[in-house]
């Protein structure tokens, strides 16, 4: 007996407490320290398992970034119209030409490669200024890199007695994609216009991919109206018995990039060479698409699932610009400011912005 | 040892021991809790993840605190508890005739079995797409897909419960002389209580799920939503304590929602009749 009970304190200091209870005497009592042993190491082991959960996402990601030559670059694979560019890059190969390697990642929505871009599984994501003051206002170590296309955006309804934002009553539903997009910011600033209160139809907002909004609009049922972009805006308005009642130079007063590329501190600083080069290949694919839309067109015409002659429609439709400038920044974020949206105004341009950003705004158009 | 003196041991130890046992059952939980948080506390001020990834614990509560005082989480609460309820109170009525019906008329049974086969495994989520289309957006449509989801368990248990009370015991009601109607009041339905019960609570979780769950997929509840709408709403503005201040609101109300409500009903009837041993 003794001998057993040597053997095994000797080679498990978990086991010892469970093994030497049998052993011995069961009417024995085991020490209280021994007791909670157990139960302190599976605390431990949960905190452990904690981190290692949350964890591939941040370091193994970064620390594989930081090992790998500066040419390797991980971007979220978007669809549509607003992002051609990037499918032009990709094909033309425009990336490879400035010396990067791209891995593209596949992700569901907007909000998902926002949160990729904040944990670090993309190096570069693209979104909307007001999704992008948001992570900026809670502290997100991020800034805009680059613009990424203007694109019109229009409230759609059916209704033929809804003519401006005041007709618009408690039992209407106006869909979009979601709180806190573009979408939603543009509302806020027409409603705070015309009806002197940035949330005065947030209740009547319901939150809609795109596609999704569109079919209820065309069912005309329980959806009033659907704040969206190309080709479902293009799509809707070239139907009989439909009209827009905002769109988005309305709202702004203005234009405004529709999107911005993002990239977080950690890449701009880690790898310049690799910052400057996507800058450059996101200018050159943006170039080129803007002023070769004839020849981009059977390009993109089989992603997009249209016609050659559609989609050149829509690639050229008005509003539509494919450019790097960076419009809206500023007016932005003193209107979500001053709104409630967000709770810190930048100081200056250089607070949300690269470097490189400066020269890509027009005057007048922070 | 002598049997007697063994016994008279056990019996001197019952009282205090299941107390201990209660009472210690509760203090080890409340302990696990405490624990856990801790290591999450710790975790989160270890600053390994950026705090808008992985939030502290403190300012979960800090969160939680301020959107009680805002008003909003209260107001969506108020709107979960008053939708979920409502659509459990449909289905229950919804299930206690469909179960009459299929005890009292033989070839409705297998209708009620043949629906309960086929529908009871589809999640509530998964038709509400449909229900969206059926019904439209909002309050309808929520309503609709709890009701639903807590139909099929609940009519489940009520048929269990009523085909398990023992032969003998309706036997012994009818040589009583009870008729129909008093032999179901006095016999089959407390006989079969505790199954309904356990539907009841059943049918509870998966309303609360289904309709958090198809708030936060589809932005169901559009102007009028709960908790779900809360959740996803706060998501979009990156505040992530808030995110969790609605989860821990879900858990709050689930944990009131079984000791209270559901506890006392197991006081004032199962337990009260000696058909359970439940601590």
């Amino acid at each position: 007996m003794r001998l057993i009970q040597i053997g095994i304190a000797g080679w498990s200091r978990a086991g010892k407490s469970g093994v030497r209870g049998h052993v011995a005497s069961p009417a024995l009592p085991r020490p209280r320290l021994l007791r909670s042993l157990p139960v302190l190491m599976l605390a431990v082991a949960m905190a452990l398992a904690l981190m290692v959960l949350a964890a591939p996402a941040l370091t193994v990601s970064r620390v594989l970034g930081a090992a790998q030559p500066a040419e390797k670059i991980r971007i979220a694979q978007q669809f549509g119209l607003v992002y051609a560019p990037l499918s032009i890059a990709r094909e033309l190969k425009i990336f490879e030409k400035h010396g990067l390697q791209v891995e593209w990642r596949q992700l569901g929505s907007g909000a998902a490669v926002n949160e990729a871009l904040i944990a670090g599984q993309v190096d570069v994501g693209f979104m909307g200024i007001p999704p992008f003051l948001i992570g900026w206002d809670k502290g997100v170590p991020w800034k805009v890199a680059v613009g990424f296309a203007e694109v019109p955006i229009v409230l759609v309804t059916y209704r033929e007695d809804i003519k401006s934002l005041a007709d618009f009553t408690s039992k209407d539903k106006i869909a979009l994609p979601s709180p806190g997009s573009v979408q939603h910011l543009l509302l806020g600033m027409a409603a705070k216009r015309e009806l002197g209160n940035a949330q005065a139809l947030d209740s009547l907002l319901v939150a809609m991919a795109h596609p999704d909004g569109m079919a209820a609009l065309l069912a005309r049922r329980d959806i009033t109206a659907h704040f969206t972009t190309p080709p479902y805006g293009f799509e809707l308005l070239s139907r009989p018995g439909f009209h827009a009642v905002l769109t988005d130079q309305q709202a702004f007063g203005g234009r405004f990039s529709f999107n911005v590329g993002v990239v977080t501190q950690q890449f701009h600083d880690s790898r310049p060479r690799a910052y400057r080069q996507l800058v450059a290949a996101i200018t050159e694919a943006m170039n080129w698409l803007e002023t070769h839309k004839k020849e981009a067109a059977p390009i993109l015409a089989p992603e997009f699932n249209l016609s050659t002659d559609k989609t050149y429609a829509y690639l050229t439709w008005p509003g539509v610009r494919y450019t790097v400038e960076v419009r809206g920044l500023m007016k932005f974020a003193r209107f979500m400011h001053e709104n409630g949206f967000i709770r810190r105004l930048p100081a200056s341009l250089d607070d949300l912005a690269w470097e490189n950003v400066a020269a890509l705004v027009p005057p007048g158009e922070e | 040892m002598l049997p007697a003196t063994n016994k008279k041991r056990e019996t001197e130890k019952v009282w205090p021991r299941r107390r201990n046992l209660f009472s210690s059952r509760l203090a080890r939980q409340v302990g696990w809790l405490l624990m856990v948080g801790a290591a999450w506390e710790a975790v989160a001020r270890a600053g390994i993840y950026p705090p808008i990834l992985f939030p502290r614990l403190s300012d979960v509560f800090v969160a939680l605190l301020a959107e009680v005082r805002g008003g909003e989480i209260l107001a969506r609460t108020g709107w979960s508890l008053g939708t979920i309820s409502l659509g459990v109170a449909l289905a229950v009525t919804i299930s206690i005739a469909a179960a009459a019906l299929a005890l009292g008329l033989r070839p409705l049974r297998s209708l009620v079995d043949a629906l309960l086969n086929v529908l009871h495994p589809l999640p509530g989520i998964a038709v509400l797409p449909i229900f969206l289309l059926w019904f439209g957006t909002g309050a309808p449509a929520v309503l609709a897909v709890v009701v639903f989801s807590c139909i099929w368990p609940m009519v489940q248990n009520l048929l269990a419960g009523l085909e398990s009370v023992p032969r003998t015991q309706i036997d012994a009601g009818r040589n009583l002389g009870l008729g129909r109607a008093r032999l179901a009041l006095f016999v089959l339905i407390p006989a079969s209580l505790p199954y309904a019960l356990a539907g009841l609570r059943l049918a509870w979780a998966r309303g609360w799920q289904t309709a958090v769950a198809g708030e936060m997929v589809f932005g169901a509840g559009g102007g009028d939503g709960g908790l779900g709408w809360f959740i996803y709403k706060r998501r979009f503005f990156l505040e992530i304590p808030a995110v969790f201040a609605g989860m821990l609101m879900i858990i709050l109300i689930g944990i009131l929602v079984e000791h209270v409500i559901f506890g006392t009903l197991e006081h004032l009837t199962v337990r009260r009749w000696g058909m359970s041993r439940t601590e």
